[in-house]
C-alpha cells in the first residue's frame, strides 16, 4: 500500500509539474501581450516533433544537443509568431485575438502533419526505465520531469527577478506605457517573453514524449489541464499557477484510488468548475481573503 | 533644447491638440496650465511618442524626434513623469528606482550611488525601500515617480500634474523638490499643472492651453498679474 501511495505521489507530482509548466507558458504570454494563446497545445506537439522527428531521427543528434536545438528552434519560431501575430494583435478586441490564436493552432497542426506525417513517433532509450525509491518502482521519466521542471522554474525566477531583461518583462506585464517611459523597448520585451514561452512548450513536449509518444493529440489533455491549473491557482500569477498545477496533479492521481480510472480526467475539470463558481480568483483569492479576515479579527481584538 | 512646432494630435477623429507650438531652453522651468481636458497630457504624450501628432514636428537638441520610438526618446534624455504617477505597484520601491535607470546602463556601484542620491533627496523612500510601491501613500508614490524619473539622469524632465490629489503640505514639498531638481541638478523642467498659482510662481515662462490650442504665453511673472489669467485660473 505504501509503495502504491508513493508511486501515485511521484507520478502525481510529476504530472502536476507538467500542468504547472503549461500554466507558466501561457501565463507569460497572457501577462506580456494580454492574449490567451490557444495555440499552445499545438506548439507543445510541434516541440515534440521537432525534438524527436527532426533533431533525433533526421539529424541523429544525441539527446542533450537534440533538446537544446529543439528549444532554440521553437524560441526562434516564437519570435517570428510574436512579430507577425501576437504583437500586432495586442490592442485588438478579445474575440479577434482568440480566433487568431485558435487558427494559428490549426495552421501549426496542419504544418506538423505536412512535415512529419501523421504517425506517432517514440524516442528510443529516452527517459526510459524505472528507478526504485523507498521500495516503490517509479518510471524514470517522472523523476526527470520533476527535476527538469524545478530547474526551469528556478531559472525563470532568476531571470524575472535578477536580470535586466527579466525585470523589463515584469514591468511590461504590469504597465506597458510606464515601461516604455522607462526606456524599455516593449515590443522586444514581448518577443523575448514569447520566445521563452515557446521554449518551455518545447520542453513540455520533450518531457512528455516518452509518456504520451509524439503524436497529434499528445498534448490535448495537458493543455486543457494547464488551463485548469491556472484557474485553480489564480489567473495571471506565476507562483499560483505552479501551486495550482501541483495540487491538480496530486489530487487527480489519488482520486484514481477511489474513483474508477475513467473518471480521472473528470476530476481536473470538476475541480476547475468548483473554483470558477466559488473561488473565481483561485488560491490567490482565497489566500487574500484569509489574510483580510485575520487582519480584521486582529483589529477587532485590539478595539 | 526642445522645440514643438505646430503639432496637431487626434484621438480617432477627435482633435485634442490644434497647431500647438512650445519650446524649452536649457535650464529653465516652463509651466503649462489649463483646465481639465485642455490637452496638457496629450501634449506631453506627443513629445514622448506614446501618442503621435498627425501634423507638425518635434525637435530635441537639433534632432527631429517626431517619429522616434518612445524608448529611444527616453534614452536621448527626456523623461516624462506621467499623470497618476504610474509606479510599478507590484515592484518594491528599490526595484522601481532600478527600473528608472533602465535606459542608462550603469555598473552596480554607480547604480547604488544613484539610489543613495535619491534616498537623500527623498528620505521617506529610504524607509520604504523594500515595500511594494502599491502600498505607498499618494504623496510617497509621487516622490517615487519623480525619483524614478531622475534615475536616468535626464536633461529634460516633464511633470504631469504632480500635485494632483495631494495634501497641501505635501504639495509644497513636491514643488520644493522640483525647484531643487532644476537649480541644483541643472535639469530643464516642464511642469504641467492645474494648480496655476504654484506653477506660475516657480516657472520662468508659461503656456496657457485652452481646448487644444495655446491661448496665451509669456513670462510667468507677467501672466500672474494678467486679468484674464487671474479670473480664469487663479480664481481671483
Ligand atoms: N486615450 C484617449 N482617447 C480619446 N480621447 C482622449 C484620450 N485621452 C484624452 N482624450 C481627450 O483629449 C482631450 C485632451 O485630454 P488631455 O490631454 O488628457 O487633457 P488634460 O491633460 O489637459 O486634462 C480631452 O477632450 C480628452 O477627452
Ligand atoms: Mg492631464
Amino acid at each position: 500500500m505504501q509503495a502504491v501511495i508513493l508511486q501515485l505521489a511521484v507520478s502525481g507530482i510529476a504530472m502536476g509539474f507538467v500542468y504547472a509548466l503549461v500554466a507558466i507558458e501561457y501565463t507569460l504570454i497572457w501577462n506580456a501581450c494580454g492574449l490567451l494563446n490557444f495555440s499552445h497545445e499545438k506548439i507543445i506537439t510541434m516541440g515534440g516533433y521537432v525534438f524527436v522527428g527532426t533533431c533525433l531521427f533526421q539529424l541523429g543528434l544525441p539527446n542533450i544537443p537534440a533538446i537544446v536545438l529543439a528549444v532554440i528552434l521553437l524560441a526562434i519560431f516564437g519570435i517570428a509568431i510574436a512579430a507577425l501575430i501576437f504583437i500586432p494583435l495586442r490592442n485588438s478586441t478579445r474575440l479577434i485575438a482568440v480566433v487568431a490564436t485558435v487558427m494559428l493552432g490549426q495552421v501549426i497542426n496542419e504544418g506538423v502533419i505536412l512535415i512529419w506525417g501523421s504517425v506517432a513517433l517514440m524516442p528510443k532509450n529516452f527517459l526510459s526505465g524505472v528507478s526504485q525509491i523507498l521500495g516503490a518502482t517509479v518510471s524514470k521519466s517522472y523523476v526527470y520531469i520533476i527535476i527538469v521542471s524545478i530547474i526551469i522554474i528556478a531559472v525563470l525566477q532568476f531571470i524575472l527577478k535578477k536580470t535586466k531583461i527579466g525585470k523589463a518583462m515584469t514591468c511590461v506585464s504590469q504597465n506597458k506605457t510606464a515601461a516604455s517611459l522607462m526606456g524599455i523597448n516593449v515590443k522586444v520585451s514581448m518577443a523575448i517573453t514569447v520566445a521563452i514561452s515557446f521554449g518551455i512548450c518545447c520542453i513540455i513536449g520533450v518531457l512528455t514524449a516518452p509518456i504520451f509518444t509524439v503524436k497529434q493529440q499528445m498534448s490535448t489533455m495537458i493543455a486543457l489541464k494547464g488551463f485548469c491549473a491556472g484557474v485553480i491557482g489564480g489567473f495571471g500569477n506565476l507562483p499560483a499557477a505552479i501551486a495550482g498545477g501541483l495540487i491538480l496533479g496530486v489530487v487527480e492521481n489519488f482520486a484514481g484510488l477511489i474513483l474508477p480510472s475513467v473518471f480521472k480526467d473528470v476530476v481536473a475539470f470538476a475541480l476547475m468548475v468548483v473554483f470558477m463558481l466559488f473561488f473565481p480568483d483561485g488560491l490567490v483569492g482565497v489566500k487574500n481573503r484569509i489574510q483580510k479576515h485575520i487582519a480584521k479579527s486582529q483589529m477587532e481584538k485590539l478595539s | 533644447m526642445l522645440d514643438v512646432e505646430n503639432i496637431s494630435t487626434y484621438y480617432g477623429n477627435a482633435c485634442a491638440l490644434y497647431d500647438v507650438s512650445f519650446s524649452v531652453t536649457e535650464n529653465e522651468i516652463v509651466s503649462i496650465i489649463g483646465a481639465n481636458g485642455a490637452g496638457k497630457s496629450t501634449l506631453m504624450k506627443s513629445v514622448m511618442g506614446t501618442v503621435r501628432p498627425r501634423e507638425g514636428k518635434i525637435v530635441y537638441k537639433g534632432k527631429d524626434i517626431t517619429h522616434v520610438q518612445t524608448h529611444k526618446i527616453v534614452k536621448s534624455g527626456i523623461v516624462y513623469v506621467p499623470e497618476g504617477r504610474d509606479v510599478f505597484t507590484k515592484l518594491s520601491v528599490e526595484d522601481n528606482l532600478t527600473m528608472g535607470a533602465y535606459s542608462k546602463p550603469a555598473k552596480a556601484k554607480e547604480l547604488n550611488a544613484l539610489h543613495e542620491e535619491m534616498y537623500e533627496m527623498f528620505p521617506r523612500l529610504k524607509e520604504r525601500r523594500k515595500q511594494m510601491a502599491g502600498t505607498l501613500s499618494g504623496g510617497e508614490q509621487q516622490m517615487l515617480a519623480i525619483a524614478r524619473g531622475l534615475m536616468s539622469k535626464p536633461d529634460l524632465i516633464m511633470f504631469d500634474e504632480p500635485s494632483l490629489g495631494l495634501a497641501p503640505i505635501i504639495v509644497d514639498e513636491v514643488f520644493d523638490r522640483i525647484q531643487a531638481i532644476n537649480k541644483r541638478m541643472g535639469i530643464s523642467v516642464v511642469l504641467v499643472e492645474q494648480n496655476a498659482f504654484m506653477a506660475l510662481s516657480i516657472s520662468s515662462r508659461c503656456y496657457v492651453l485652452e481646448n487644444g490650442k495655446v491661448a496665451m504665453q509669456g513670462k510667468s511673472s507677467e501672466l500672474i498679474d494678467d486679468e484674464t489669467v487671474k479670473s480664469a485660473y487663479l480664481g481671483m
